[in-house]
């Protein structure tokens, strides 16, 4: 190619991906433009693509005047302790799987298990939990919540886990057992700090997860009380009247949190959503 | 950061690091060990992830206050003209979200890989590619309502048609399905973009070279040099991918709630509607028996090309 040719390819790849990212980002523009306008812009003839009097109005309205607040709490302590619940159980799983001599059947039938119940539809499985929870007494129940979403992200949990600690060589655990010390003790004091990092991008994708998450909440809570914040966004967006501007500050609000925590996480991201697959270095 | 790795796995050999401690009895205490650690676990949470098959074959049986009813719900479920129209609307989605996808994202791909040099640019490219992948599906309902909803959507403020002669995007047939669709593919090409990205990094510059020496064209270089590396990574996305819009849900049931008429009521929302609008438990569980059958079928094909199998 000559030299002038090899330009303009430049030229028209870098027009071809800046128009790709403004078709991405626009909407997320009008979103955040959206969610400043005040109640009176919303009358305008014409929607205008920026807000005319910025105003963090919206954010206050969905938070403390819709009470969203206790929405947010619920969702945050739902994803606190399942993401807790699904590590402790991962690490019980992973630990056997990837220190001991287990047996390469075992291990695959363990780690297969887990990929598999991530292709089930949750709607297949969310009628019988309906059934379980409300026989048990736990509908419309934060715990109910916390012991699915621990359930569902388990397979994440034990296959991104799986994938840290197999980097971690046996042998320096060995060496301590060897001097004596307990197992226990040797995953206490070596296995755990050494892994602390991989803990750390688990704890925020599952958590990230279970954030996210709608149908299961969306079934399982009827009010206030255990309903999780996305299943609040959802409400504003099919009541008779569209509160444009509240409903996308709740927008902003569901996709902040995540976004953050995944920006943080960012080089375990791809991990997380190909089941270790494409591993970031 | 734009360096990625294609994870083959790494089995080690457990063996190897255990000699300084060869007796046989040693190494049967470890392994019973593991046993011992894991059966109480994984025992637990196996019981706790195969009662809701159970139950649902229970309730798929039986009917409230008559007993058990034989497969007659399942007749019911598959009598259901319904059924097959959702299916019908379920594969047209995947027909046109499946290949745009994956085409985009290998396209984009592509043209990155092989036209931006710059690290840094690189990088900002991974990062903005991530920020639809992470949001939340509620949220992305949510931003694709003020674009395509009649009267405030940006969309159509930005064609110029407010009027009542607008096109009505979430309530039309046609533009309904389009609309849902391309929320899909706004929000997965991405995903593809960076996981086709990481394969091309994995393919040997020493090839590439060779090639470029024998005088390989652009097109040769991509169909006989690159794909060969990507084709793994394809497959592992077409499967998550299908079994991804076998769940669509969040999205379409903020945009359109599966209308209007049956456009857009995919297999998850039917089901839903089947099982908590109509109230009939029984159809939905047998829908659900189906669908967990169908998948665990799928799920043995798939798991073949899939990396737990050299775990």
């Amino acid at each position: 190619m000559t030299h002038r040719g090899r330009r303009l390819t430049r030229l028209a790849t870098t027009v071809l991906l800046a128009v790709i990212a403004l078709v991405f980002a626009f909407p997320l523009f009008y979103l955040i433009a959206t969610s400043l306008k005040t109640k009176a812009d919303l009358f305008e003839p014409v929607p205008s693509l920026f807000p005319p009097n910025p105003t963090i109005d919206p954010y206050i309205s969905v938070l403390f005047t819709r009470g969203f607040g206790g929405l947010l709490v619920n969702s945050i302590v739902v994803g606190l302790s399942a993401t807790f619940v699904a590590i402790c159980v991962a690490f019980a799983i992973c630990y056997p799987i990837t220190r001991l001599p287990a047996s390469p059947r075992l291990r695959r039938f363990v780690l297969n298990w887990a990929l598999s119940l991530r292709f089930l539809p949750p709607v297949a499985v969310v009628i019988p939990y309906f059934a379980i929870v409300r026989t048990i007494g736990l509908y419309n129940q934060l715990p109910a919540l916390i012991v699915v979403y621990a359930i569902f992200n388990l397979p994440l949990a034990i296959w991104m886990l799986r994938g840290f600690l197999d980097e971690i060589p046996l042998e320096i655990e060995e060496a301590a057992l060897v001097d004596g010390a307990s197992r226990w003790y040797a995953f206490r004091t070596i296995l755990l700090p050494l892994s602390r990092t991989g803990i750390l991008a688990v704890v925020i994708i599952v958590f990230a997860f279970d954030w996210a998450e709608f149908m299961f909440a969306f079934i399982l809570t009827a009010t206030p009380q255990a309903m999780t914040f996305p299943v609040g966004v959802q409400g504003l967006v099919t009541q008779f009247e569209i509160i444009w501007n509240d409903m996308a500050a709740g927008g902003v609000i569901a996709i902040l949190i995540p976004l953050s925590l995944m920006l943080i996480a960012r080089r375990h991201v791809m991990s997380g959503l190909t089941f270790g697959v494409i591993r970031d270095k | 950061m734009p360096g990625h790795r294609v994870s083959g796995a790494p089995a080690r050999p457990f063996g190897s690091s255990t000699r300084v401690r060869t007796a046989w009895t040693e190494r049967n205490r470890q392994e019973q060990l593991v046993y011992k650690l894991l059966l109480p676990v994984f025992g637990t949470v196996f019981v706790l992830t195969t009662i809701p098959f159970i139950l649902a074959l229970i309730q798929a049986i039986t009917v409230e206050g008559r007993g058990f009813v034989g497969l007659e719900n399942f007749g019911r479920a598959l009598a259901n003209p319904l059924l097959y129209e959702s299916l019908k609307q379920t594969g047209l989605y995947a027909a046109i979200v499946l290949p745009t996808e994956i085409l985009g994202g290998l396209g984009i791909a592509l043209l990155v890989h092989r036209t931006v040099r710059s690290n840094v640019v690189r990088a900002a490219i991974y990062i903005a590619a991530m920020i639809p992948i992470v949001i939340p599906q509620i949220a992305v309902g949510v931003v694709f309502r003020l674009v395509y909803a009649a009267d405030y959507g940006v969309l159509n403020v930005l064609l110029g048609q407010t009027g009542p002669s607008q096109p009505l995007w979430l309530s039309s047939p046609p533009l309904a399905m389009i609309a849902t669709a391309s929320v899909d593919i706004w929000q997965w090409t991405p995903f593809v973009y960076l996981v086709m990205f990481a394969g091309f990094q994995t393919v040997p510059s020493e090839s590439v070279e060779a090639a470029q020496v024998d005088g390989a064209t652009t097109w040769t270089q991509f169909r006989h040099i690159e794909l060969p590396y990507l084709r793994p990574l394809l497959l592992l996305v077409l499967f998550f991918r299908i079994a991804d819009v076998i769940r669509v849900f969040d999205h379409v049931y903020v945009l359109t709630g599966g209308g209007p008429g049956t456009t857009t009521q995919f297999l998850s929302l039917y089901i839903y509607r089947i099982g908590f609008k109509f109230s009939d438990l029984g159809q939905a569980s047998a829908l659900a028996v189906v669908v967990m059958v169908a998948m665990i079928v799928f799920y043995t094909i798939v798991s073949r090309f899939l990396p737990a199998d050299r775990g």
